[in-house]
């Protein structure tokens, strides 16, 4: 909130998705397919097949050009996007999980390593040596994500962390075994997906049709253990978060369509892997890809439901996805947002407008853009003076609910008992609240034509 | 209203020591650069390549194959100076990178377009095809990379110039100390590249590689090197005058802590040229060429510990009073150094085993 504003068309949040879901997608295959390819050679050397071996190369050239290129420089682009967009947030997780972070960077030296020296030692040493790299390769690739998974999940469910401030509480939060299963699950269908292509690229029937029945029984293993992990997960979510997305009227439609179509896709890709288990030798490009992209659709819509539900929150009941703290609500709506707010409040002193203004980008700007994404035109444009007095009142009394803890649930703020239950409370004084509506007014599409009238 | 603009600080403790954290950034930034040099001078001597007399095809393709992999650890060993940075000095550097925020974000797709484009020139020189264009844009990806780096950098060390990058972003580049330390930068990675060059083609000829070839390659690293080493001299002097006045003032007064740092590095620079001068056949001075190696290494590290300093003094007047609460982490810190010490041993463990390990005649092969 106190750092200046990137205003971005698309949408800070839109850009981390997408980000976010590009490396996800790849990271998690360097997992799984570390994995599958350290299986397929294992089996080559035992039964002495070369073209299992021919399998495990052409996905070792894959997994180096998508992990460790694509891979390294797309993680490192989330910290770059989350820093950008949310540095408050990108602060107070470094704050509490630097440690956390910095063995995984261990495991990471470890996993880039290994799998440069894997692709770079084919044809020059013993395939014992050559199995012990991949093997490394996996374990370090899966420490990573064990890691990772902790400060992931914390963000929605930080569990007892919020009362202890313990590392260890925040990273075995409540979400982190079922995080860590559905997780499994996807490395290993997104590893069966992936290297099937590579499989199909085998001229020889009859080599072929064992490679696609065990990567079949991948993906089938993985798409189990992703739907048990995602239930499990559901599962422990607090009832204001589920409220989001599940029952009869969820509170975001459009994330509830997200978890249908996830779901189905699962159910999809689950067919599609058990007809290529069932019969490899018709398993072709067409039904590949299909998978592939099954595969896709419910790893993408996850990562959409598990950013979606946490709305209102950055992390979940502790700060708000504007970068303010709950504990601050009662000192700001004393002091003033502005008086805390230095980026959004800079030249601000000239009229109630321009203060208006400084307060919209201080406690809204992070969703919500002027034209673009989350357009406040178009939400305001149908909206009357007295109306939009009415919400921004209503707004900001949710904020004392908040800091009063009112709606408190099982030590969660139950979120779906409030009025806006996917927006931060309003904070500031009365007088901010007021500058608020005026700038939105101008806003208005109208504003401009009662100017002109008036003149 | 307010007007200074350098956001609160952080809420949450420091989960360790300041000073570890400050040794382990320094420590870790070192090794991230020396990477990075290979690779931002690898890249440039493999495009300039051309204006060698010999071992043109063999210097191209030296860079190209050390970068398929110096990239990929530039990168992993980039992340750890980051994670560091921010929670030390997170409140500038977030400020600094938001302020530049389409340059900062368009650093990754420099980084994925040079990354790519190397390994296409890597299986186009292994198909016998011409790379020369494809090293030029990578080079200018890389040298652009370097330029936003240096951006952010002197941008999160001065809060005053915030405003006006703010209002203009343009402004971000006028600062007077930009060119001298952005050429200091691309100048420290040439020598680097062409002292690598000089000394692996030494190796290849003492182990029977083409002597013609080898000779070309050592004698454009080292002739790259003394020209680069020259000219940072004299950018290392304008660098260091183009300072803020209170900046420069601080850091000499600060006694042997500052001046012993510098004065290594610049000795070592000295001494650099004197040896690089030395050098008429490379190939029959090898162990010149490796003191060359040296020589460079040891100046980076006073350089890297210079550079640190300068960043406290830039900062100084903006942080004091900062009232940094520390809470340690010692159970998650222990489990980093115990996974880092694991990593890092298995990592050595298996590079030698793989080294050594080959079959036997006869035997097959992975």
């Amino acid at each position: 909130m106190d750092y200046p504003i990137w205003n971005l068309a698309m949408g800070g949040g839109v850009l981390i998705g997408i980000v976010a879901i590009t490396h996800v997608i790849v990271s998690h295959f360097a997992v799984g397919g570390g994995f599958a390819i350290a299986v397929i050679e294992t089996l080559a050397v035992r039964r002495r097949n070369p073209a299992w071996r021919a399998l495990a190369k052409r996905g070792s050239l894959m997994l180096i050009l998508v992990s460790t290129v694509f891979g390294a420089i797309s993680g490192v682009g989330i910290w770059v996007t989350i820093g950008l967009v949310q540095p408050a947030a990108t602060s107070a997780l470094i704050h509490n999980y630097v440690w956390g972070w910095a063995a995984e960077w261990g495991f990471f030296i470890l996993e880039v390593v290994t799998a440069l020296l894997y692709y770079a030692t084919w044809d020059k040493v013993r395939p014992r040596t050559h199995l012990v790299i991949i093997w490394l390769y996996f374990f370090a690739a899966y420490m990573s994500l064990v890691i990772i998974q902790g400060i992931l999940s914390f963000m929605l469910t930080p569990g007892r962390w919020l009362e202890t401030h313990s590392f260890w509480d925040g990273i075995f939060n409540p979400s982190y075994l079922p995080g860590i299963v559905l997780r499994t699950g996807i490395c290993l269908f997104l590893a069966g997906a992936y290297l099937t292509l590579a499989a199909l690229r085998e001229r020889d029937r009859r080599a072929r049709v064992p490679m696609v029945r065990l990567l079949a029984g991948f993906q089938v293993v993985g798409v189990l253990l992703a739907y048990g992990g995602y239930r499990w997960w559901e599962h422990v979510l607090p009832g204001s978060v589920q409220a989001i997305f599940t029952g009869a009227t969820p509170l975001l439609p459009a994330l509830a369509s997200t978890r249908h179509l996830a779901l189905w896709a699962l159910a999809a890709y689950l067919l599609v892997a058990l007809f290529a288990a069932a019969v490899p030798r018709l398993h072709l490009w067409p039904t590949a890809v299909v998978a592939m992209l099954a595969g896709f659709a419910f790893f993408g819509g996850y990562e959409r439901l598990r950013e979606g539900a946490r709305k209102p929150f950055v992390i979940r009941d502790f700060m708000f996805s504007n970068g303010i703290l709950v504990s601050q609500i009662p000192d700001f709506d004393s002091r003033g947002v502005l008086a805390n707010a230095v980026w959004a409040a800079r030249g601000s002193e000239a009229s109630q407008v321009a203060k208006g203004r400084a307060v919209f980008r201080a406690e809204c700007a992070s969703c919500h853009t002027i034209d673009g994404y989350l357009s406040i035109r178009k939400l305001v444009a149908p909206v009357d003076p007295d109306m939009l007095s009415g919400i921004l009142a209503t707004m900001r009394e949710e904020g004392n609910e908040y800091a009063k803890g009112t709606y408190t649930h099982r030590g969660h703020v139950a979120t779906d008992k409030l009025d806006y239950p996917l927006m931060p409370p309003l904070v500031g004084t009365e007088a901010e609240q007021e500058a608020l509506a005026t700038y939105l007014l101008t806003l208005k599409p109208s504003h401009g034509a009662e100017a002109t009238n008036a003149d | 209203m307010p007007t200074n603009l350098i956001p609160a600080l952080d809420p949450a403790p420091l989960p360790g020591p300041p000073w570890l954290f400050q040794v382990l950034w320094v420590l870790t930034f070192f090794i991230h650069i020396v990477f990075v040099n290979t690779v931002l001078g690898g890249t440039l001597l493999a495009a300039l390549a051309g204006l060698a007399r010999g071992g043109r095809r063999e210097t191209r393709t030296l860079f190209v194959e050390v970068n398929s992999w110096a990239i990929s650890l530039a990168i992993t060993f980039g992340i750890a100076p980051l994670l560091f940075i921010q929670v030390v000095l997170g409140r500038f550097f977030y400020t600094a990178t938001i302020l530049v925020a389409w340059a900062w974000l368009g650093m990754l797709v420099l980084l994925t377009v040079g990354y790519y484009l190397n390994y296409v020139a890597k299986f186009r020189l292994r198909a016998g095809e011409g790379v020369g264009a494809l090293l030029v844009v990578e080079a200018g990806c890389f040298l652009a990379i370097a330029a936003i780096q240096v951006t952010v950098n002197l941008l999160h060390l001065q809060p005053g110039r915030w405003g006006a990058v703010a209002d203009n972003v343009w402004a971000a580049l006028a600062d007077r100390t930009f060119a001298p330390r952005y050429l200091h930068f691309v100048l420290a990675a040439v020598a680097m590249a062409g002292a690598l060059a000089a000394w692996v083609a030494v190796r290849r000829a003492g182990k029977g590689g083409d002597a013609a070839a080898c000779r070309g390659m050592a004698q454009f690293g080292i002739r790259a090197a003394l020209v680069a080493t020259l000219l940072q001299l004299v950018d290392g002097f304008w660098l260091l005058l183009a300072l803020p006045e209170e900046v420069l003032r601080s850091f000499m007064r600060g006694g042997a802590a500052t001046m012993a740092p510098l004065g290594i590095g610049i000795m070592a620079g000295v001494l650099l040229l004197v040896v690089l001068a030395g050098i008429s056949d490379p190939l029959a001075q090898p162990t010149r060429v490796r003191h060359v190696a040296e020589l460079i290494v040891g100046a980076m590290i006073f350089m890297v510990v210079t550079r640190h300093q300068l960043r406290d003094f830039y900062l100084a007047s903006s942080r004091a009073g900062e009232n940094v609460t520390v809470a340690p982490q010692l159970g998650p810190l222990a489990l980093f150094l115990a996974v880092f010490v694991v990593c890092v041993g298995l990592t050595i463990w298996v590079l030698v085993r793989a080294a050594k390990d080959r079959p036997a005649p006869g035997e097959g092969a992975a």
